[in-house]
This record gives structure tokens, sequence and C-alpha cells, in this order.
């Protein structure tokens, strides 16, 4: 494959050439100046899937309002939330489960209200709570799921690619919580799909089998599947999210890459000084507008807006002498992003 | 239609069912465990009313004389019934075991005995075959009645005598009676259960979410569960007849009737199921709710002792049990060779099997409001 790359220095527009996941380093023919071009196949334009004006009501309660987002190709969109915040019914509505009241929904440019027996078999779903037929093994229980699309995966590879290959000849009702879960996410894909909805694929289980669960997930992102996944963990959409969208009783509060979001929600990071005078400190910075707070006896804390600041304040502390044993840098997560948005804790909401 | 599904999900189904000892219990062991325990029981014992018919063709004083001794035994109940009747056909519908026709020569015999020492009158005595028990013991209060109504007549001379007849030509026997009555039992339970299982259990667990989202049809999913239903009424059915054969020496005919009133049968609780699992959501109180239906049905329908044992009342309530109609059809099939009550009783149980499917169908859905 080809790509455009136009210089930062003298704006020199010239192509490079290479194969889906090569980075390559490149100096610029005309200044010589030395760079990185990525080759990303999972990363498209083309949306897989595209929400507007998303509404569902039941009687008075508005449980999805008016909501609107794009989930590109061979990314994993992250529908974050706490419980009832209207991620499963909007995920339900996605899946044609459930009539929307109002708003448009396309899978790869096809209207899923008229097309969605197409659509089915580009699709693999893994609904919540979901519990597969408790008396057939692990095997049996892909092989008859599969038998229902045209277009079948290999039941091999799928087990393989699962970690399932030790438990493949046991039953459903036999397995662990975790293994459940992947017998779940397996399932979703005896169909090869081009895109794998995961609702709440980790609530309820242990730290270990949630951990085996994402493995999965990450392994599917891997191998350029587009995944839907909604959650009220934030670090799930942490760890795995290209994009994520946090939804907050009905309405989409907030939208973008992880850096997006705290950087566009987030109120900055905090710079920790440890073994340091505040007093010395609050002369040096409070002046060029910085935040000072004492944390304890010793360490100071800065809020920054900008990554730039850093380097701001500590030539200040240079030039004022100022000494301290150690810094650390705290970026805001989600779970702090969301409490700034909605005044709530996410978990909180959940329990 | 997707064909390789619904070989799929009959593979499936049977596989579920062979691994759950429970399921396998209740649709195989359970009807043979209580063919053996009422077998036993109704065997043994008998109907505690000892009624008896009598249908009087004399005009005469001694037959009046006969019936008011026979009157005066207090475990015998009788009823006289018209002269214009069929006897053995009043007994059949009216549940009577025991009857006694008194021939229109018996006066004039009694009268003539002293001249004519070689006259004698015979009365017939009718029995049902299927409940032995209770004919035998009418049988020897009546025998001996007129033992000694020919000791006062003539001093021991047999004036008039007993033939027995019984009124359906074969010997059946209480478990003929029964394993009908276990056949409708056994599909009305296995249909009803199965179907409550499918619509909260598999809704609970997002099994009928995950399969609206896959390319198959609800007809589909339906026809496939039903045809796997089809196949455990059969099994059930062929494993109750072969056991009630081997142990009990069954008679029973097995007629195109007997089928089509298991598919009509396997149909009309599947519906019935459909429509209480979608009413019903939770798997518990479908539970409950399946059992408030089949255990009522099972006793007031006639699964156990026939139906004209039960206060007039309770007929009546039965009567709009389709439980009531899938026994009677299977025994009228199977046991009287009634060809008149079967087609009958088959028209009640496939107008219900249309009405409980059709309904079961339009009220399951997979999609949610």
């Amino acid at each position: 494959m080809q790509k455009q790359v136009k210089c930062p220095s003298c704006t020199h527009v010239f192509s490079v050439s290479g194969n889906s996941g090569d980075i390559k380093k490149i100096n610029c023919p005309q200044c010589n100046t030395f760079g990185k071009v990525s080759f990303s196949t999972k990363r498209s334009i083309t949306p897989a899937i595209e929400v507007r004006q998303l509404r569902k009501e039941y009687g008075s309660l508005t449980a999805v309002n008016n909501i609107s987002f794009t989930v590109k190709k061979g990314e994993v969109f992250a529908f974050l939330g706490p419980n009832g915040a209207g991620k499963t019914t909007t995920v339900e509505m996605i899946e044609s489960i459930r009539k929307p009241s109002n708003g448009n929904i396309s899978i790869f440019g096809k209207n899923v209200t008229d097309s969605f027996d197409q659509i089915k078999e580009k699709i693999g779903i893994l609904p919540q709570e979901f519990h597969s037929f408790e008396r057939l093994t692990i095997r049996e229980t892909l092989e008859y799921f599969a038998s229902l699309f045209e277009k079948q995966a290999d039941i091999d590879e799928i087990i393989a690619a699962m970690h399932l290959s030790d438990d493949e000849d046991k039953l459903y009702k036999q397995l662990s919580g975790g293994l459940k879960q992947r017998v779940g996410v397996a399932i979703s894909l005896v169909n090869d799909p081009d895109i794998v909805f995961l609702d709440e694929p980790t609530t309820g289980l242990d730290p270990k089998a949630r951990r085996e669960v994402w493995d999965v997930i990450a392994r599917l992102r891997n191998k350029g599947k587009t995944v839907f996944l909604t959650t009220h963990y934030m670090e799930e959409a942490e760890y795995l999210a290209d994009h994520i969208a946090i939804i907050h009783k009905g309405s989409i509060i907030a939208e973008g890459t992880l850096d997006e979001l705290i950087n566009k929600h987030g109120k900055g990071s905090i710079l920790k000084f440890t073994k340091c005078d505040v007093n010395l400190v609050k002369n040096a910075l409070e002046s060029f507008g910085y935040h000072v707070k004492k944390a304890n006896n010793h360490d100071v804390l800065v809020s920054i807006q900008y990554k730039d600041q850093i380097l701001e304040v500590l030539s200040l502390l240079r030039k004022n002498a100022i000494n301290y044993d150690n810094i650390d840098i705290h970026r805001p997560n989600l779970e702090e992003l969301f409490l700034q948005l909605t005044g709530a804790r996410l978990q909180e909401e959940s329990a | 239609m997707n064909f390789r599904f619904i070989i799929a999900d009959v593979k499936a189904n049977f596989k579920q069912w062979i691994r759950s000892k429970g399921t396998v219990f209740w649709t195989l062991l359970f009807p043979i465990l209580l063919i053996l325990i009422f077998g036993s029981i109704f065997s043994g014992s008998g109907d505690t009313s000892y009624s008896l018919i009598i249908q009087n063709m004399d005009d005469t004083v001694h037959s009046s004389m006969f019936l008011d001794q026979l009157e005066n035994i207090s475990m015998i109940k009788i009823e006289e019934i018209d002269r214009s009747e069929n006897i053995s056909l009043y007994m059949q519908e009216h549940g009577y075991a025991s009857g006694l026709r008194i021939p229109s020569d018996f006066g004039e015999s009694i009268q003539q005995s002293p001249m004519n020492s070689s006259l004698s009158s015979l009365l017939t005595f009718y029995v049902d075959p299927s409940q032995q028990t209770t004919t035998s013991i009418v049988q020897t209060i009546v025998s001996s009645t007129l033992q000694e109504y020919n000791l006062a007549l003539s001093g021991g001379r047999h004036v008039v005598s007993l033939q027995q007849e019984e009124i359906i030509a074969n010997d059946f026997s209480f478990i003929d009676y029964f394993v009908p009555g276990m056949i409708g039992f056994t599909i009305m339970t296995s249909c009803i259960y199965g179907s409550i299982e499918r619509n909260t259990k598999f809704r609970k667990d997002g099994i009928l979410r995950k399969m609206q989202t896959m390319p198959v049809s609800q007809m589909d999913w339906i026809l496939a569960k039903m045809l796997f239903m089809l196949f455990l009424s059969f099994l059930s059915t062929s494993v109750i007849l072969l056991f009630g054969l081997v142990v009990w020496g069954l008679q029973i005919h097995i007629t195109i009737f007997s089928i089509l009133i298991i598919i009509a049968t396997s149909l009309l609780f599947s519906g019935m199921g459909m429509i209480i699992g979608r009413f019903v959501k939770e798997e518990e109180t479908a539970d409950m709710a399946g059992g408030a239906i089949t255990f009522p049905m099972m006793f007031l329908s006639g699964t156990f002792f026939p139906f004209e044992q039960m206060p007039s009342y309770l007929q009546v309530i039965a009567q709009g049990l389709p439980l009531y109609y899938v026994n009677e059809a299977l025994r009228n099939t199977m046991i009287y060779a009634d060809m008149d009550k079967t087609i009958y009783f088959t028209a009640f149980v496939l107008l219900f099997a249309v009405v409980f499917f059709i309904v079961g169908v339009m009220v399951t859905k997979w999609k949610e409001d």
C-alpha cells in the first residue's frame, strides 16, 4: 500500500510504500528530515456503525435521548456508563432486538430496520448475562450456533484462539464464569463476523477471569475485527478501547479517544514533588498562575493544564534553586472524568 | 425454512435431554412408576359404591319381589333403567360396572315351575371387565340372593339362573383403562414444561435475544422445538405401551387415530406452555403456573380413575378441560375401539390443538418492547 506524506519541515509531499502494520523510518527526499510513517489496516474512515438521533422511550421515561455516534471499522468502541444509563437499550436497538422510538442506525451503510437479515450474517453478538445451553459441550455449542450461518468459521481455530482446547468436551454448566464468558465470545465468532457486539462481557467476573476476557478482546482487535463493547468498568474501557463514548442518563456526555477525553474534559494533570518546601514552590509558581497545594509535611502538588507546562514548572523550580527528591505525574482517569462530568462516581452509580 | 438449523436444533435438544437425568425420569420413568403403583393398587381394590343397574323386562309380581330382596341388601345400590335402553351401552356411557337384566319370562317360569320342572328363566349379569373386583363382589351378592330365591321357590332347583355377559368384547383390565390416561398425562407435562423452559429460562439466559440476532426465524425455532416434542411424545408413548405390554399384558389397539391424537396433544400442550411462558416471565413462577394447570387437570380429567366417579359438578368442570378429551379420545381408539366416540373426542382434541397452538405461536415474542 502507498501513503502520501507531507514533510513537517519543508512541506514537501511525497509517497511512501509499505505493508499493513509496518512502521517505516523515512527521510524527506528534499530536506532530509527524519520521521516515521505507520501503515495500519484496522483504522479506516469507513464507518462500521452509524447511529443518528437515536431515541427510546418507555411511556414517560426516556431511556435513550437522541444520541449519535460513529464506530469506525477495526476499532474497539467502548460504550461506557453506569447501570441504567441506556447502554444495553442502545446496543439492543443496534442489534434490532428493540425497536427505536426514533432515529437511524446503519451497519456498513445499510439501514438496520430494512436490512437486518443481510446484516445478521456479518455480526456476532454476546448478549448481556448470556448463558448457553447447559448440557452441550463447548464444541457442540459452537457447532450448533455455527449451523445457523451460511458462512462458518473454522471451529477448531476458534477453540484454539479462545484457548478453549483443554475444556472443549466439558458441558457448559461445568465451566467457570470466566470460561463461560470466553465461550460466549467464541459463539459470537462462529460466522467470522466483521463486527462483534459484547454487552458487559466481564460483569460478575473475578479479576483473573476479567483479564482473560480482555485478552480475548485484544486478540479480536489484532485480527482487525470491529468490537462494540458496552461496559461500566472504566479500566476496561481504558485498557481496550480505541474510542470511548460515555453515556449517562440516556445521553452521551463525552466522546473521543482516551487522550482526547482527558485533554478535553479532564482538569489537567497533577505534578507531585516529594521532600520539597511548599512556601518556596508557592513563591516560585503562583505568580505564573499555577495552583500549588501542600499534600503533607514534605510533598507539594502542582496543577497543570497542558503537557508543555511540565517543562516550564521544572525550569522555574531550577531557576529558583528549589530542591526536591522525586516527581510523580498523575493523569486523571475515566473515573475522575466521570466524576467531573456528572458529579457522581461511575462505580457507585453502577453498584 | 432453515432445515440445517432444524436438524441441528433437534439433535442438540436430544443431546441435552438425554443428559438431563431429571427430564428423562419425568418423561419415561415417572409414568412407568405410576403405572406400576396404580396398576397394583387398582387391580386389587374395588368400587365402594357397588351400583347395580337393573333392566326389568318382566311385568309380574315375582320380579318385583326379587328386586325388593336385592334392594334390602345394604351393600348394593340399585338403579332401574327403561326397557328401551341398551343395557351394555347404558353401562358404558354412565360408567356402571355391573348390570342385571331380568327377562320377560321370569314371572311365567316361576308360576309354571311347579307344573313343569324343566322350565327355567335365565337372568343376564353384565360386567365391565376393567373393574373386576367390583363386579365379582356384586355378582357374588346377586348369585347368593338368587340361590335363596330358588330355595324358597323350589327347594333348591334352579328355576332362575344367572349367565354372565361382558359389556366390552375383550377382556380389559384396569391397566388398559389407565395406560391411555398416562400417555395423555405424560405428553401434557413434558410439552407444557418444555415450552415453559424455552420461554422463560431461555429468555432469562439471553438465548432468545441471541436467536433473534441470528439468521433463523421464530417459526423455524418453534418448528424445530415441536419436532423434538413430537419425538419425545412418541418415545414416551412407546415406552409406556411397551412396559404395559410386558408387565401387565396390555391389550391395546394402535390406530391412525392414536397417532393423530398424540400429534394433536403435543401441539395442544406446547401451545398452552407457550402461553404460560409468555405471560408468566419468571422461571420459578412459570413452573408453579404450569403445576397449577397440570395437576388439577390431571385429577379432574379421568387420568387415574373414571370420570363418572366424580361428583356431577366436577364432571361439568372436567368437560371444559382439554386433557379430558385427550384421555377419552385415546381410550376410545385404543381400548373400546369405538369409532363414533373416537371421532367425536378426537375432533375436540384437534380443535383445542389448533386454538392453543395458534394462540401460543402468536403470543410468543422474541422481540423486546
